[in-house]
């Protein structure tokens, strides 16, 4: 691939990414803003993998599917808006929002300026997977499977506790912590 | 300049593919459909009648509902389609004969197979109608349960192969078929390629009992479209578990691009008579199955297939 | 050619069996559709659905009547555009397709004005109604509420209204359902026209033979046969229901062709669908219905499948001398109903091998393959009060499952009343 088409297609994904990045607090629905925003989220999936970073360019992708439904709907779950079928304002707190969004942009785009970057370019790596793979995990391997089993058991647990019929009994009924005193959990 | 003509054959070859796997889809279900009634076949009328439906839609009219999301309803099955054209695109005919093999094809596959469900949840959004609304819910449900399971099981053929390319599992087949190395995988992954292209058993989406679902309002073309695209993914989900799972071009006497289509064929028909042949399950059963019984069992698919390889 | 079905007064049947040609696709939405296919006759009070139903519809469009004995003079003869057709249904309706496509014929403008409920321009800068992020009534529409649900937590319920004209439930059924997210938290049935009987029925001979039985003795083989037959018509639009058209296909035709005596393929049929999970994942444990529930309203094969040895064959002394018996199931629920039609068709055939001549005698009711039947109504009307506390609670695949394993048929009451209306003018 040439350097010039390369360039385009940059261009193209970065365009994208920032007009559906904008348009997140442009419209005037849940739905289209989560959408926006995983829209702009694949055109960084994209660049990345421009960039030779195929695997975190598609698990971006990935992921970011997932969670952008998921946060929709637990949007709209708790929004007074059935479904997110009627227009909302989406934007709120406007000067606080303003100066916090300036002022990031400021900070974020001012790095290129203040940080000296290495100036000599690495060769593109043959397994990128696989060294991305060792230099991840290759020393923490045992803490980072002890870390996600930890995780998965919080997650688990956190399901059983707000489940109706928890731990404790069915949540309609008052459910109650059973006290160290034995029979005195039988009150409820 | 070969560059891009190879690419260029390659995107072409790939919607040929495409179009004729969706036809044939068409006429195979139609003939599944004819055998499980116990009619007569009529060839003539098999082959013609998909072509003559289709014509039909594409001169009806498009119908509008009150405020719709217009773009994303248009936009829907034409990403709907896409998708099943990137998953298609890895699956390898023969060892050299493949449209593209990303040293992560199996991280673009599952890319892929997410993104089904906002397609599918655009769809439905999008007319701003109830019934299909309540189908997009219902395949958001869906998919969040089918979508570990159908991971891990993908994954658990990786495994053999050392690396993420669709080509190296198809080549670590070469002695052993992973649907024998690994008797859980086909039958997990035939469950959620149903789910995933909500076909027959797993239709909730678009469930009669929905009048249609996220497509109740589809008319014309964009009807022709969305049927058309549900079909491409059922054709890609059968290719890709051909590859996966059945050792893809691997195979005595036929050349390894025949083996391919075979096999495709043989998981189509499983596919499409299991529309015919079982009734259609609760979304709460699915749910629960999913969580409950599929996920552990794809774990446990994935730690024998590992032990195996220490 | 994909066709929308409306089934009237009296042609379910008729209408049903439209499915076994090969060039008919009876479509379950009108998007789908060319031709809207009329059937009977409907009552004045859904004339706004129906032309609701047919603006939706896209073009090129046909709505075609096909009166099927309907009184004349129904004021669907006065509706703005369609064809009257008698016979050769689906030879007619290909032509009038070609026609439609070719251009020959034009097609149908809309019948009501094509305006939106309220204006689409509320307050606020997207007129979403107020200045807060959600407030006030957007562009006219009032929001949903917020109710409690079965987790504990309070989200909001989405009214909707179904019907009448939706394919999975009778013709005329309308219900007010109030949903959060999948389950159904409020249900109402409205008030049906055919059951309050604002349309009479057909006058046609032959109406069937449980409606004659009412007033003429019948031959126990006729009634048996046709009871039979009703069953499996059942399983079929039931199959469909379930995502099994192919197979619904086959079982409609089986309904036409099973013979007195020989009940080997309805056994067959019962055990393919114990292996298709028709009767398994799809319908065990839902919409269970306590015997208490339904004493005393003749549910038939209803009340029968929850347990209630009801029917009204067992007092007359016709079947008694073929040594009839109850079959009654435990469960309740809609594979219990089911299998108690599968059963109790297979029992039909068998008791009609052995009817030899005998025939019933006219007592004012009769045990109809729905319940029992009486010429003030059928068992529909007594089980629709039921519907409500039913369905609450469940989630909406699995409240149709019920309404279809119910088999209401509404028009059958005011069909019972409009044969006797008849005979009052006749005498």
């Amino acid at each position: 691939m040439n350097d010039l088409l390369a360039d385009a297609i940059f261009w193209a994904f970065a365009a994208g990414s920032v007009t559906t990045g904008l348009r997140v607090f442009r419209t005037d629905s849940m739905m289209r803003a989560a959408f926006y925003l995983l829209a702009s989220f694949a055109g960084v999936g994209g660049i990345l993998v421009l960039l030779g970073a195929e695997f975190l360019g598609m698990v971006l992708i990935l992921m970011m599917a997932g969670e952008m439904l998921i946060m929709a709907i637990v949007m709209v779950m708790f929004m007074m808006n059935p479904a997110g079928l009627n227009p909302m304002w989406m934007v709120h707190q406007h000067r606080v929002a303003v100066a916090a969004g300036a002022g990031s942009f400021v900070l974020l785009a001012s790095l290129p300026f203040l940080v000296k970057f290495p100036d000599r370019p690495a060769p593109q790596p043959e397994e990128a997977t696989a060294e991305l793979g060792t230099e991840l995990l290759g020393d923490s391997m045992l803490v980072f499977q002890t870390a996600g089993v930890a995780l998965l058991s919080t997650m688990i647990g956190a399901v059983v506790i707000a489940n109706r019929s928890g731990r404790f009994g069915v949540a309609e009924e008052g459910s109650q912590e059973p006290t160290v005193e034995p029979g005195a959990g039988d009150q409820r | 300049m070969s560059e891009y003509a190879a690419a260029g054959v390659a995107i072409a070859a790939v919607g040929a593919a495409l179009l004729a796997g969706v036809y044939f889809v068409a006429v195979f279900d139609r003939l599944i459909g004819a055998l499980v009634e116990g009619r007569p076949l009529q060839w003539s009328r098999l082959l013609a009648e998909p072509v003559q439906s289709s014509a039909l839609m594409a001169v009806q009219q498009r119908r509008t509902t009150e405020r719709p999301d217009a773009p994303a309803w248009a936009l829907a099955p034409a990403l709907f389609a896409g998708l099943a054209a990137v998953a298609l695109a890895m699956v390898p005919l023969d060892r050299d004969l493949v449209a593209t093999d990303p040293a992560t094809g199996f991280v673009v596959f599952s890319a892929a197979i997410a993104m089904v469900m906002i397609a599918v949840y655009l769809h439905g959004w999008s007319p701003n109608s109830a019934f299909a609304l309540h189908g997009a819910y219902r395949y958001g449900a869906q998919a969040l349960s089918f979508q570990i399971p159908f991971l891990l099981a993908m994954l658990a053929t990786v495994l053999p192969a050392e690396s993420l390319s669709i080509v190296e599992i198809v080549n670590a087949q070469e002695s052993l078929w992973n649907v024998v190395r690994q008797p859980a995988g086909l039958p997990l992954y035939l469950v959620v390629g149903v789910a995933v292209s909500f076909w027959g058993p797993l239709n909730l989406p678009d469930g009669s009992d929905l009048a249609g679902g996220t497509s109740v309002e589809d008319s014309g073309l964009s009807r022709l479209l969305w049927k058309a695209a549900r079909a491409a993914m059922l054709v890609s989900v059968a290719a890709m578990g051909a590859a996966a799972f059945l050792g893809g071009w691997w195979g005595p006497w036929l050349a390894g691009p025949v083996w391919v289509v075979l096999k495709t064929v043989a998981l189509l028909g499983v596919l499409l008579a299991s529309g015919h042949l079982l009734a259609r399950v609760r979304i709460e059963q699915f749910v629960l199955v999913s969580w409950v019984v599929l996920i552990p069992l794809a774990l446990l698919n994935v730690f024998v297939s590992g032990a195996f390889l220490l | 050619m994909p066709v929308f079905a409306v089934a009237g007064s009296g042609t379910r049947e008729q209408v049903q069996d439209l499915r076994l040609d090969v060039h008919m696709q009876l479509v379950d939405t009108p998007r789908a559709a060319t031709i809207l296919l009329v059937a009977g006759a409907i009552p004045e009070e859904l004339a706004e659905a129906l032309a609701r139903l047919h603006d939706s519809i896209p073009h090129p469009r046909c709505t075609v009547w096909w009166p099927l004995g309907a009184p004349s003079g129904a004021w669907l003869g006065s509706f703005p555009h369609h064809v009257a057709i008698e016979d050769q249904v689906p030879g007619r309706l290909t032509a009038i397709q070609r026609e439609l496509l070719s251009g020959q014929r034009p097609s149908e403008p809309p019948i009501l004005p094509d305006v939106d409920a309220a204006p689409w321009r509320g307050v606020g800068p997207f007129g979403q109604g107020g200045t807060g992020m959600t407030g006030g009534t957007p562009y006219g529409r009032p929001m949903a509420e917020l109710g409690p649900d079965r987790d504990g937590l309070r989200l909001d319920v989405l009214p909707l209204t179904v019907g009448p004209f939706f394919p999975r439930f009778p013709a005329g059924l309308v219900l007010d359902a109030k949903l959060a997210g999948d389950i159904l938290v409020e249900v109402a049935v409205r008030d049906n026209p055919f059951v309050t009987n604002s349309v009479r029925g057909n006058d046609r001979a032959g109406r069937g033979p449980f409606l004659r039985a009412l007033t003429e003795p019948v031959s126990l083989a006729e009634l048996e046969l046709a009871r039979a037959r009703a069953h499996l018509r059942w399983v079929a639009d039931a199959l469909a229901a379930c995502e099994l058209a192919a197979l619904g296909l086959r079982v409609l035709r089986l309904a036409t062709a099973i013979m007195p005596g020989d009940s080997e393929p309805v056994e067959s049929l019962a055990r393919v669908l114990g292996w298709t999970q028709a009767l398994g994942w799809s319908t065990r444990g839902v919409g269970r219905i306590e015997a208490a529930a339904l004493e005393g309203l003749g549910a038939g094969p209803v009340a029968r499948a929850s347990g209630l040895p009801d029917d009204l064959r067992a007092q007359d002394q016709a079947y008694r001398d073929l040594g009839f018996e109850p079959i009654v199931q435990a469960e309740g629920d809609a594979a219990a109903r089911w299998r108690q039609r599968l059963a109790e068709a297979t029992q039909s055939l068998e008791l009609a091998g052995r009817a030899g001549d005998r025939r019933t005698i006219p007592t004012g009711s009769i045990e109809s393959p729905r319940g029992l039947l009486e010429p003030a109504g059928g068992p529909a009307a007594r089980l629709l009060p039921l519907i409500p506390g039913l369905l609450e609670g469940m989630e909406w695949g699995d409240a149709v499952t019920t309404l279809v394993s119910l088999d209401l048929d509404l028009e059958e009451a005011s069909a019972a009343a409009g044969q006797a209306h008849g005979e009052a003018v006749a005498s």
